[in-house]
């Protein structure tokens, strides 16, 4: 209660401060604010200041004059200038314009490789394993500062005698539609029962697995124009490997991907495959084995050329797919639905390796879909690069 | 229930009202960038200590605070020669850009020929600038250094109507007010002069191209 007190005292002081500090601002037109360090002044000439109440033309308007705003005249006092480093705890997502990522509905496949929840802005890749599963990676969510700006105009006019009635009785004829929309659930209903606890495993069992995949796979541009751009200088992107000193350069994509989160564990291989623990107990040593884990894991990256943009630039989208588990990967297929302030700029497409690019206007006839089919398998360890270029609406 | 509708978003009460702190932490005084987009040939004269500065021709960027209330006088009118307009301009609410590029990304005021035109007939035209929401942006290609906007009718607000397709950020007013000849400064005609800092017609960089060292091609 007494923090809560604290607290609030804290902020109707601060609150008050700030309307003092408002009231000094436009009470006091006795200044102008001096330039702020680090930004240009006006490189207007600044005639000598002169009395504003001395001068008037016939509309009583003072003439122009421009005040010295010279640094070395503190001409406003008090807490100002504040510049525009104030702390902003809650950046709107609005400012924002992200791609990448699987976002509202799931997607899923179908047997005929038809995709549901394909949403706008959703970058994923598909893959069928050598069990029959056909399973979806979502990348990770790239993210550009380029606000886009809109305005709503009303026009007036002050004179009642000129109001028009807005017409009773108008008739809005509707029209009947039908909706259909299929959506596959996304949610399970279990209706059993539990019965009890059917085993217990202490924590030290879970041994993590490491995938036995090659550490380096350093992959060769083929195909490309170029060699990696400066926006690709990742150990990541160049090689595959994923080190901790580009998490925070990763993770200024807002949503790092799931598989770059390190887990840290001994580990343990015999031959260079993957062991798993044989005997978990409480005592120190334990007994590996070799098992066939055969697990498939795809790693899907996607950087972007710059964090900043304005309507009309145009930024370089680079995804890396690798495969990182331990059984060749087939029919893969990169997805990706790009949001509507993205266009994508024809013949822009490259990739490492060899695949069948098209790119369509999606469903809503607003936005279009990218789609690399790789022709061929990808084995453990292997990976590949593509590479486009989106102008930003 | 023209002037019901001119009152209802009144100069200055905006920025009293809105953000609600139940949901928004209090807006810290700071500094935003604005670009003032006109025609060519017209020029923008801010008010400051009691009178207006010197004339400066459109684009002009500048820093105001958020939530005083600006006055300006327009100035250079085609075909409206001696003929000023004096909108105002409020900010209710600011942009988080990355730090260095506050200027990079201003909020556009742009005061079209349209505007200018109306106000000097009579009207009152209110202009809200929104940020777009990403989830109700179109495909629109438009040209990058006018934003888009479009008309509402009579008997519609237009900040509910520009919270409806994004954020509110701005308003520009302008019409039916002019200064008193026969009082001489009137420092309420003028909004209080609060402080502002001009930093000239933008420096547009070329249009950004991903990477000059790549040009577009397909695989063969």
């Amino acid at each position: 209660m007494t923090l809560r007190r604290e607290n609030s005292s804290g902020c109707i002081g601060r609150q008050m401060a700030t309307v003092a500090m408002i009231a000094l601002l436009l009470c006091s037109c006795q200044s102008v604010m001096p330039p702020i360090p680090g930004q240009q002044a006006p490189d207007s000439p600044a005639p000598p200041a002169s009395d504003a109440a001395a001068a008037t033309d016939s509309r009583g308007i003072v003439p122009e004059r421009v005040p010295n705003l010279g640094p070395n005249v503190p001409l406003c006092p008090g807490p100002l200038p504040i510049p525009y480093d104030v702390k902003c705890t809650a950046c709107a997502s609005d400012e924002l314009l992200c791609d990448g990522g699987d976002h509202h509905l799931p997607v899923m496949v179908s047997p005929e490789w038809r995709l549901y929840g394909l949403d706008p802005q959703d970058t994923v890749m598909h893959f069928d394993t050598l069990d029959g599963r056909t399973l979806v990676e979502p990348s990770n969510c790239v993210c550009l500062y380029a606000p886009r700006f809109g305005a709503v105009r009303s026009v007036t006019r002050l004179a009642g005698s000129e109001q028009i009635d807005v017409p009773n009785g108008m008739m809005l004829p509707v029209v009947a539609a039908r909706q259909q929309e299929l959506k596959i659930p996304a949610t399970s209903l279990q209706r059993y029962q539990a019965r009890g606890e059917v085993g217990r495993r202490l924590p030290e069992d879970f041994v993590v697995g490491v995938n036995p995949v090659p550490v380096s796979s350093m992959l060769r541009l083929v195909g490309f124009q170029d060699t990696f751009l400066p926006f690709e200088n990742l150990r990541v992107i160049r090689q595959g490997i994923y080190e901790s000193d580009e998490k925070a350069r990763l993770a200024q994509a807002i949503e790092a991907a799931i598989v770059w989160t390190d887990v840290q564990a001994l580990q343990v291989t015999i031959r260079g495959e993957a062991a798993v623990a044989l005997t978990g107990d409480q005592r120190a040593q334990a007994t590996y084995t070799i098992k066939d884990l055969r697990k498939p894991c795809l790693r899907v990256i996607k950087v972007a050329s710059t964090q900043t943009a304005r309507p009309g630039d145009t930024v370089d989208f680079t995804i890396r797919f690798d495969n990182l588990g331990e059984q060749p990967l087939g029919n893969l297929v990169l997805v990706d639905h790009l949001t509507t302030r993205l266009e994508y700029v024809p013949g822009s497409a490259q990739s490492s390796v060899e695949t069948h690019f098209t790119a369509a206007p999606a469903g809503d006839g607003k936005t279009a879909v990218l789609r690399w089919e790789v022709e061929e398998p990808l084995e453990p360890g292997h990976g590949g690069l593509v590479r486009f270029r989106c102008r930003v609406l | 229930m023209a002037l019901s509708i001119v009152f209802s978003i009144a100069a200055g009460q905006v920025a009293a009202q809105t953000p609600s702190p139940a949901f928004r932490p209090p807006m810290p005084i700071c500094y935003q960038a604005v670009e003032f987009i006109g025609p060519p040939g017209t020029q923008l004269s801010v008010a400051a200590q009691g009178a207006f500065l010197e004339p400066q021709p459109l684009p002009q960027v500048a820093s105001l605070l958020v939530g005083p209330l600006y006055r300006i006088r327009i100035t250079g009118l085609t075909g409206e020669a001696g003929r000023e307009v004096f909108p105002t301009v409020e900010l209710i609410d600011r942009l988080c850009p990355p730090p260095g590029q506050e200027l990079k990304f201003p909020i556009p005021i742009e005061l079209t020929e349209d505007d200018l035109q109306l106000a000097l007939s009579g009207h009152f035209v209110t202009r809200v600038i929104y940020v777009e929401d990403p989830a109700l942006a179109l495909p629109a290609v438009g040209d990058p250094e006018h934003p888009s906007w479009f008309d509402i009718g009579p008997g519609l607000d237009p900040l509910k109507e520009a919270k409806h397709w994004g954020r509110p950020i701005a308003i520009l007013r302008m019409g039916g007010r002019l200064p008193d000849s026969t009082r001489g400064p009137d420092m309420h005609f003028l909004a209080g002069c609060p402080p502002v800092v001009l930093h000239g017609q933008p420096r547009r960089a070329p249009i950004a191209t991903a990477a000059a060292t790549s040009a577009p091609g397909a695989k063969p």
